[in-house]
């Protein structure tokens, strides 16, 4: 086996390309967990994300518009389970659920009356990769880090700005303790319902965020259901990733080299046994239930997630 | 409430259809056509209503109990592999050994994973939508496995990946006869998913295990104090639950596909949430609900063949229906009859 497929320049930017839309899902949901609501839909606003971004691109033919717009989209439908866990205080996880099974539907309805069997159109504008000259000469690294999205450098920036955010200031202190006690929270000031709906548009924006750099960057078009569990792996990264930014992105990076194993192992063997490279790809799944349940360190949910809150003032 | 519900969403979906340049009246018609429009038409709608009713029960003894099965999809994905290895393995044993092997095995292993979930929630304090989520994902990639290049690859098999077919005592039979409805495909399975429903009432309401699961899911401390171990309980809930899912995907299996093959019976386990939720967890309401998903999903695809409307349609209704019903205050709200305030107790 040639030690290539496990560390070479081209793993490592399969890695990062392939953990990029995850890690953006992941600080989306590190964002509305912390200030204690659940969002499973963050594969549905990616989706949206994902479609609307190509359908902004296709009639305006304008990259800022496009990603605009697949950012809007995401924070529609957060903005749904918003209303619907907050406002009306539903059950976070059937919100969701409804909101992945609608951005779907609404997603692949819409691709299927606007560009019928053919697809989306070929020759939208494309997002911008970071060409990085000087690091060509440096092995594996330059390799891995010299073409990338400019997204994914987006997604670095944004790592640092949220744990900062989260555990540096007084907003983010704010905004856990909605998610930790948010009775106690309301006691000295803290607007519980609208810290929280911040949080959810937020997490919307993040995640479709991934969905654009889906779209746009890695694919160049739209097709049904194209988001494929990403989401869902976000979760999972946030929980591996204990609900902090870094923990987020380095979950994230673990999940997008096990996709990138799976793929360049593809057909090597091992003293003659073919590498069940499928079997890679369960990985993060594993990982995420081991570390809930605390064999794999300990990994603690904030203490309000999930739970809907009502007003002392009602 | 739930006709409502209903209602609310084809009324959206309806605009939908309006905005994007079609008659909601044709489109609906076409729906309505598709799935009952002829008898061949009906037992199509009955073929996919045998494992969402399955499926739904599965969820709905999970939310009886308290609670949240998201994991019926994969928990259908091992019962189906599990009834495919073994009706698959032994092709030769005669209909009345393998028939139950085959149903045994579907169960089992539907149950097996199911209790996981139970497990890791009693033991561990794992709140069993993520594991069930995560369950979820590994199966399908361990049935990649399996089916792609695994020990459960057909030999010579060109296509999608599937495993060997099963032996015809394993195969539930076609019920209704040719000659009645030409080409029809349901299969014995339907007296399954029927018996099923009827275990579903016995055993949460005819029997002392199901007094207690009931017990816990209205309060789980309240049953502590009544001497009912929750713990114990969410265990053989799970395992039920996944049972009722693991049936489904035997049913698949054995009536429909006779092998397994990757990508099979996408989707199921989430449209039963929506068939529990609207079935209100009552065995009637969710055999009327899978029922009308399953149309749903029959009409779409002949909505898209005949009317030009794309058959995602159907997912949008069935979001918008799960949606008002998650968000059910809202309507309670609007209609006036309680404020969202009480609703929440």
């Amino acid at each position: 086996m040639n030690i290539e497929v496990l560390i070479g320049a081209g793993v490592l930017a399969a890695t990062l390309r392939l953990a990029t839309p995850i890690a953006l899902a992941a600080l989306g949901g590190v964002v509305t967990e912390r200030s204690g609501v659940t969002n499973i839909a963050l594969e549905g606003c990616m989706l949206m994300g994902a479609f609307f971004a190509i359908f902004a691109a296709d009639k305006t033919g304008s990259l800022p518009v496009a990603i605009l717009v697949g950012l809007i989209a995401g924070v529609a439908l957060a903005g749904l389970h918003a209303l619907a866990s907050i406002t009306f205080r539903a059950d976070q996880i059937v919100s969701g659920m409804a909101l992945n099974i609608l951005a779907l539907g609404l997603t692949s309805y819409l691709d299927y009356e606007l560009y019928g069997t053919t697809g989306t159109p070929a020759s939208l504008p494309g997002v911008p990769t970071v060409d990085l000259g000087f690091l060509s000469a440096i092995p594996v690294l330059g390799g891995a880090f010299g073409h990338q999205s400019s997204i994914l450098w987006v997604t670095f920036l944004l790592v640092i700005v949220l744990e900062l955010f989260l555990f540096r200031t007084v907003p983010g202190l704010r905004l856990r303790a909605v998610g930790e006690h948010p009775r106690a929270a309301e006691t000295v000031g803290i607007d519980v319902r609208r810290t929280r709906y911040w949080a959810v548009l937020a997490s919307g924006a993040l995640a479709a965020l991934g969905g654009v750099y889906l779209s746009m960057a890695v694919a160049g078009s739209f097709t049904d259901g194209m988001t494929n569990g990403k989401g869902f792996i976000g979760l999972a990264a946030m929980i591996f990733g204990r609900w902090k930014p870094v923990g987020a992105l380095i979950a994230s990076l673990i999940f997008g080299y096990g996709d990138a194993l799976s793929v360049s192992l593809q057909g090597v063997s091992i003293a003659d046994v073919r590498i069940p490279v499928q079997l890679l790809s369960t990985i993060p799944y594993v990982l995420t239930i081991l570390a809930v349940a605390g064999f794999v360190g300990r990994s603690r949910a904030p203490a309000a997630d999930g739970l809907p809150y009502e007003s002392e003032g009602h | 409430m739930p006709v409502i519900s209903v209602l609310v969403a084809l009324f959206i979906g309806a605009i939908f259809v309006l905005i994007s340049g079609h008659n909601p009246i044709r489109a609906y018609a076409a729906l309505i056509l598709g799935a009952f429009g002829s008898p061949y038409d009906i037992s199509e709608t009955l073929v996919i209503a045998v494992p969402l009713t399955l499926a739904g029960l599965s969820v709905a003894v999970a939310f009886r109990t308290g609670l949240f099965n998201i994991g019926a999809q994969g928990q259908l994905l091992v019962g189906a592999l599990a009834a495919g290895w073994t009706g698959s393995q032994f092709p030769d044993l005669p209909g009345i050994v393998l028939l139950p092997l085959t149903l045994i095995s579907g169960v089992l292993g539907g149950a097996g994973y199911g209790a996981i979930a139970g497990w890791l929630k009693a033991t561990r304090g794992v709140n069993e939508v993520i594991t069930t989520i995560m369950q979820n994902y590994i199966v399908v990639f361990v049935m990649h496995w399996l089916l792609q290049d695994g020990p459960m690859t057909a030999p010579n098999a060109a296509g999608t990946p599937a495993s060997s077919p099963i032996g015809a005592g394993a195969i539930l039979p076609v019920i209704i006869p040719n000659e009645l409805v030409p080409l029809s495909r349901l299969h014995a399975g339907i007296v399954l998913a029927v018996l099923a429903v009827i275990l579903f009432w016995f055993l949460l309401w005819r029997t002392s295990l199901g007094y207690e699961l009931r017990a816990v899911g209205l309060g789980a401390l309240a049953a502590a104090q009544a001497g009912i171990d929750p713990k114990r309980r969410m265990v053989l809930v799970m395992a039920i639950a996944g049972g009722f899912a693991g049936l489904a995907g035997m049913i698949q299996v054995s009536g429909l596909f006779h092998r397994v093959f990757d990508g099979f019976s996408a989707g199921f386990g989430f449209d039963a949430i929506a068939v529990a939720l609207l079935g209100k967890n009552s065995p009637i309401g969710i055999t009327l609900a899978a029922i009308l998903f399953a149309a749903f999903a029959r009409g779409g695809t002949l909505m898209q063949a005949n009317a030009g409307i794309s058959s995602h349609l159907v997912e949008v209704i069935e979001a918008l229906v799960l949606f008002v019903i998650a968000a059910e205050t809202i309507v309670r709200a609007i209609a006036g009859r309680r404020g969202p305030a009480q609703a929440l107790a």
